[in-house]
């Protein structure tokens, strides 16, 4: 083999389908397009098998095969001659490839239909120039015309030693995570991220942090299974997915063929996360010693915006990420509980405000809403309704965190109970929604509940 | 059998398109081609291949006559293989290169729907072509999903 695969990176990221081809024992030859070739080892490579059809018919009957790739950054066509060994249904690389494809079958209601039946691997025989596709000259890349240096390994140290700088200055988790994105967007050129972390309930995460979007998005909710952020939170695995406006026709054909032929019956579609138009996603689990404690995914509306070497910075980079997010939650708590108790009750306000607000809290579904626009629910939602309810009763304008731990009405879990967590959540809410109705960090573990409007409160069942 | 009207327009209206063959070894060959045109009687398909990638697909087609070519439309990945016999091979006129070249025009088109870029192809070598006719036999459903593979006529 003249060229080596491991420098072929850049043809695995199925943004341009390749195309199969195949005969069968009889002599009939077979061209078909397919949605993902692998990298396996430095002589094979796993092509996706996930509908029964000629193609792997053919294998199974005659195991030679012709794949044909693009490569993205230059052009240029490959032509890889194959012989077929084996399907596996696990391991790393089938892992890969699933998880890839059923993220995109999840934002289509496809999960459990647009699947890897299996990973097929082919030994590689040989690779040449296809001769048609002649690409440009190396460096000068086709596609991705926005990528900065990040394949510079200097370049990337220095980028993580800066994060890493900005992390150590940060002094409270809203720092925190401010710093970590806006760092993600100034060193390495991402400009769309967001963080999730684990919710109260189980299998869901909420929207912490966010940055470069129209709509901030805090307190938006992903189960998990559910688009790439659910999937990464699943497995616990990082994914990254290139042409996702590709991807996605290619799953929305097989829903058209699916729905037709009365496998699937609705059309259960999930709105994507972040960008309206998202080309390349690329999600990594925050994970402390084994433990998922969210999610860090970016995305751009670059196709194939993000490579195999950004993948490896941001899986380290998010480990670096979990680790002082996780330590700055245990300090705020561990400060929160040494804080002195907070000065009540307080001198009524100088003047009355003339605005009203209203807000109703449904007792049942832990939710409040204001003015009849859905503000938060869960946790968040209780809280805000224990400080709006005192404020209103007691007059009371400062609080601390020590004294909702303490509060059983709120049921907060004795350990883990991320509550600096869920009060900024609730914080970043109203100021999105209600800019008159704000949280106030007055020192570590307490904060004052300031307000521009007059509260109507009403609670439902 | 006859590829029908409709058929022949999907065909024909500019998109991706692959020729496949294989050798005595049952080894494959495949290449991209240019452009396709269904004759009038609906029973014979040229297909207009590079002359840089036609050497080894003329060779296959002269020794055993098999031939399969599939076309897909990127913007919603509807897609179909006709498969057939090789009938003859032929240097094209000026007036079918512009045919060919008209068509794959409309085929970047259709690749640029779903944000890839024609600059990128512009250094390839899709001229001059060899026409390539052959007689048609059947016609396969690419479509992905549930059925793909199935039999069309």
């Amino acid at each position: 083999m003249s060229y080596r695969l491991e420098s072929m990176a850049s043809c695995f990221q199925g943004l341009i389908p390749a195309t199969l081809y195949t005969c069968s024992k009889d002599g009939i030859p077979n061209a078909a397009y397919l949605s993902h070739v692998e990298y396996y080892d430095p002589t094979h490579v796993a092509l996706s098998f996930q509908f029964f059809n000629k193609s792997h018919q053919n294998i199974t009957e005659n195991p030679r095969a012709l794949v044909r790739l693009i490569d993205p950054d230059t052009s240029q066509g490959w032509t890889m001659r194959l012989r077929y060994v084996r399907s596996e249904t696990s391991g790393p690389v089938f892992d890969s490839m699933a998880l890839r494809i059923e993220a995109i079958a999840s934002y289509c209601g496809l999960k459990g239909i647009f699947k890897l039946l299996a990973a097929d691997i082919y030994e590689v025989l040989s690779v040449e120039k296809s001769p048609e596709e002649d690409g440009r000259a190396e460096g000068t890349s086709w596609i991705a015309r926005d990528r900065r240096a990040s394949l510079d390994p200097v370049f990337t140290m220095k980028a993580l030693q800066s994060l890493g700088d900005r992390i150590h200055r940060a002094e409270s988790l809203e720092c925190l995570l401010e710093s970590i994105l806006a760092a993600l967007e100034e060193f390495f050129g991402f400009n769309h991220s967001m963080i999730l972390l684990t919710g109260r309930n189980e299998g869901e995460l909420v929207t912490i942090a966010t940055r470069g979007y129209a709509d901030n998005g805090v307190g938006a909710e992903a189960r998990f299974g559910e688009g790439i952020i659910g999937m990464v939170a699943e497995a616990r695995k990082p994914i990254r997915i290139s042409g996702l406006l590709r991807a996605m026709l290619y799953a929305y054909a097989v829903h058209k063929r699916a729905t037709e032929q009365g496998v699937v019956t609705h059309h259960d579609r999930i709105p994507l996360p972040g960008l309206a138009q998202p080309e390349s996603q690329l999600g990594v689990p925050l994970l402390v010693r084994g433990e998922l404690i969210g999610v860090l995914c970016i995305e751009s509306e670059t196709p194939y915006r993000f490579h195999e070497e950004d993948r490896a910075t941001v899986e380290v980079l998010g480990s670096y990420v979990a680790i002082a997010i996780q330590n700055m939650m245990l300090t705020e708590r561990a400060e929160a509980l040494d804080a002195a108790p907070a000065p009540r009750p307080a001198a009524p306000p100088a003047s009355k405000p003339t605005a009203k607000r209203e807000v109703v809290y449904y007792r049942a579904d832990e939710c409040v809403m204001v003015d009849g626009e859905y503000l938060i629910r869960s946790l968040p939602a209780n809280i805000f309704w224990k400080l709006v309810t005192l404020r209103t009763a007691e007059g009371r304008t400062e609080f601390t965190n020590r004294e909702l731990r303490l509060d059983k009405s709120l049921n907060l879990p004795e350990w883990k109970d991320n509550l600096e967590t869920r009060l900024l959540l609730l914080r970043r809410r109203l100021e999105q929604k209600c800019p008159d109705i704000r949280i106030v960090p007055r020192a570590r573990g307490r904060f004052a509940l300031e307000l521009g409007c007059e509260l109507v409160l009403q609670e439902k069942p | 059998m006859t590829i029908d009207p409709d058929m022949a327009a999907f065909l024909q209206e500019g998109l991706p398109t692959h020729i496949g063959t294989r050798n005595a070894a049952l080894e494959p060959s495949g290449a991209r081609v240019t452009a396709i045109k269904v004759d009038a009687d609906g029973e014979h398909v040229t297909v207009y291949v590079p002359l840089v990638s036609a050497p080894p697909l003329l060779d296959d087609l002269r020794a055993n006559g098999q031939v399969a070519v599939v076309a897909a439309r990127p913007a919603d990945e509807r897609s179909c293989q006709v498969k057939g016999t090789f009938v003859e091979s032929w240097t094209p006129s000026a007036e079918e290169e512009a045919f060919a070249a008209q068509q794959y025009a409309r085929a970047l088109q259709a690749v640029e729907v779903v944000g890839i870029p024609r600059s990128g192809s512009e250094s390839w070598r899709m001229s001059p072509c060899v026409a390539v006719r052959f007689r048609a036999n059947a016609l396969f459903t690419q479509t992905p999903g549930p059925g793909a593979g199935a039999r069309l006529r």
